[in-house]
């Protein structure tokens, strides 16, 4: 016992004599780093803090006076909108760097599925316009748009699949899956040459008031030629609702949830990386998991 | 040092009784670094073992030369060291360095955190028939702005006072995205710190620790009802750089840091890091373990900063300069 104790408690709180001006000179050195540090904390929390947060804690006329001085030396929303951005796209980068194409996704079996909500951001549209739906291809290499009804997709090899869907907000589920091969499509209707992403869109999509709200995403076509990226027609063996997106919908288990975007009425396939509905408001354009 | 231990009977109450000359005698010989070494960024000279032969130093080097055993209990002699002060050597720069990064890391990664968990919390239950809450940190938030006048006892009360706010998912995503990759920096800053400085072997388990650290719990439960009757309650006695419960709080440290990135991880790529997610069991397990090392570090920071601030100035200084004036780790 005595030896462990000598043993381990050696080194742990070795003296040393310091010259003393050069203590102090050191001392004070640390002092000052310290107290920049601190305040340079402070300043660049605050200038990158939601405007919300720092009228509820610091209230309405300190916050405004605070953020006036800021923007006056320069810390403008500006800047830290964007300088938070590249948070974002560096984050974006990683996750680019990290994507294999030839990772699957994992599996489950059948007892796994769990019930899936419905996460409309708005109002989910009524199933009338299942009716007549039709879906539009454009930048292919025919350079003729095609515009294709639910049965030209039967001529297509039908998958099952179950896996994860994963949201952004936190939540997640397990769902089957069934459809044709997103790659599929790909090469019955090959992109015109040089396209490198699909813009992915839904005219139905509402607000939150019933109005037309359009939504997109953007989809890289690597992400697109992934054997598990389907366009899903069937939800646990039964045809999809209008409220998990019927006919037709995105299922690219490698991204996120808002990225598997319901009732598809449109894809173009584009040379430049096209707008992203969430990725327009302050959410990643990437979203790979 | 550790030279110096081998060769000597190690025991503190041994070394208590060993004549001044002695000791210093043998510091001089085994230590060659010379006193205008700094103090702050550059590793104990007692890390490695001394790669000469301690005869070869040359005999002008030795008269500057000191070391004096850990426990040794002599006061500082300024008259053999003129112009010099003995002090203990704590904290390696760059860990002192990461630890303030982290501080301001941490608020924000927790603030943040909150608010992405608002978008969708983990832990529910039956909605409250009067608040219609399902979330228990929303239920917090309601009973702490009940107390509080003018305070509307809301929901979102919790999330607007602790959090980045509600309705901010996407803003807070930033935000933790940003401080992840700096809180991940400072953890490789710190491990450098602890490996250069050699502060690492402060933290390694030890086969006492079980024992002492019950001992420990005796003395702080003590503490405050001895005060009160006036009656003398010691401080257990401590040889080491920490006692048997900052021992394993601090090294329980690193493991909490390392646990939270790679829940996180977990969760932000399930796909890529699909061998983290099953590290964890499940999706939701990582959530639930990415929350409770939150709810760690919080539990943590309480009687870390109530007990720094209890023990005095000397301590708070040496996270910031590095050296400590408690010579022999003497706790008065």
């Amino acid at each position: 016992m005595t030896e462990e104790t000598a043993e381990e408690t050696a080194g742990e709180l070795p003296e040393r004599y310091v010259d003393e001006k050069k203590l102090r000179r050191q001392s004070r050195r640390d002092f000052i780093l310290f107290g920049t540090g601190a305040f340079a904390a402070l300043a660049g929390l605050w200038w990158i803090a939601p405007l919300g947060s720092k009228k509820k804690v610091f209230g309405e006329h300190t916050a405004d006076a605070l953020d006036t001085l800021a923007a006056r030396l320069g810390a403008t929303r500006e800047r830290s909108e964007r300088f938070q951005n590249r948070a974002l796209t560096f984050d974006d980068d990683i996750a680019e760097a990290l994507y294999s194409p030839n990772r699957t996704v994992r599996t489950y079996s059948k007892r796994d599925i769990t019930p899936l909500r419905n996460n409309y951001e708005g109002r989910t549209p009524s199933p009338d316009y299942i009716k007549e739906w039709t879906l539009t291809l454009t930048g292919l290499a025919s350079s003729n748009d095609v515009v294709l009804r639910l049965p030209d997709l039967s001529s297509l090899a039908q998958h099952e699949q179950i896996t994860r869907l994963c949201c952004v907000e936190g939540w997640s589920a397990i769902a089957g899956w069934s459809g044709v091969r997103f790659g599929d499509l790909l090469r019955a209707y090959p992109p015109a040459p040089g396209a490198k992403w699909a813009a992915i869109e839904s005219a139905v999509n509402l607000d939150g008031n019933g109005n037309p709200d359009p939504y997109y995403v953007s989809i890289d076509l690597p992400t697109a030629r992934h054997p598990q990226t389907l366009l899903a027609t069937h939800l646990n063996g039964t045809p999809l609702g209008a409220d998990h997106g019927a006919p037709l919908r995105l299922v690219a288990p490698m991204k996120l949830g808002l990225k598997n975007i319901k009732a598809i009425t449109k894809i173009a396939y584009t040379v430049d990386e096209p707008r992203d509905f969430w990725g327009e408001r302050g959410y990643s354009k990437y979203d790979g998991l | 040092m550790t030279q110096m231990d081998a060769d000597k009977p190690a025991d503190d109450g041994k070394a208590l009784t060993d004549s001044a000359e002695e000791a210093s005698a043998e510091a001089v010989a085994v230590d060659p670094k010379p006193i205008e070494e700094v103090p702050v960024e550059e590793p104990p000279s007692d890390e490695p073992p001394v790669k000469e032969p301690p005869v070869e130093q040359p005999p002008a080097e030795e008269t500057v030369v000191d070391a004096p055993q850990i426990s040794d209990p002599r006061p500082p002699t300024p008259d053999s060291h003129p112009g010099t002060r003995l002090v203990v050597i704590k904290h390696h720069a760059l860990v002192r360095l990461s630890h303030w990064l982290n501080v301001p890391i941490l608020f924000a990664l927790i603030v943040s955190g909150l608010s992405i968990y608002w978008a969708s919390p983990v832990f529910l239950h039956k909605p409250d028939p009067v608040t219609h809450s399902r979330d228990y940190l929303a239920d917090l938030g309601i009973a702490i702005a009940r107390h509080i006048p003018g305070a509307k006892a809301d929901g979102f009360w919790f999330y607007d006072h602790f959090g980045l706010g509600v309705f901010n998912l996407a803003g807070a995503l930033r935000w933790h995205w940003l401080f992840v990759y700096l809180f991940l920096a400072t953890g490789f800053l710190y491990i450098l710190g602890l490996l250069l400085g050699g502060g690492y072997r402060a933290l390694l388990p030890r086969r006492r620790m079980i024992a002492d650290g019950f001992a420990m719990i005796r003395y702080y439960a003590g503490v405050v009802p001895m005060k009160i009757l006036r009656r003398p309650w010691e401080h257990p006695h401590i040889t080491t750089k920490y006692n048997a419960l900052q021992r394993g709080a601090y090294a329980s440290m690193p493991i909490a840091g390392a646990l939270a990135l790679a829940s996180g991880w977990a969760m932000h790529k399930p796909v890529q890091f699909w061998w983290l997610e099953r590290l964890f069991g499940s999706y939701d397990g990582a959530r639930i373990v990415h929350f409770a090392v939150m709810i760690y570090f919080i539990l943590f920071l309480v009687p870390h900063v109530v007990l720094v601030l209890v023990d005095g100035w000397d301590t708070m200084r040496s996270m910031i300069v590095g050296w400590s004036g408690r010579i022999g780790g003497s706790h008065d």
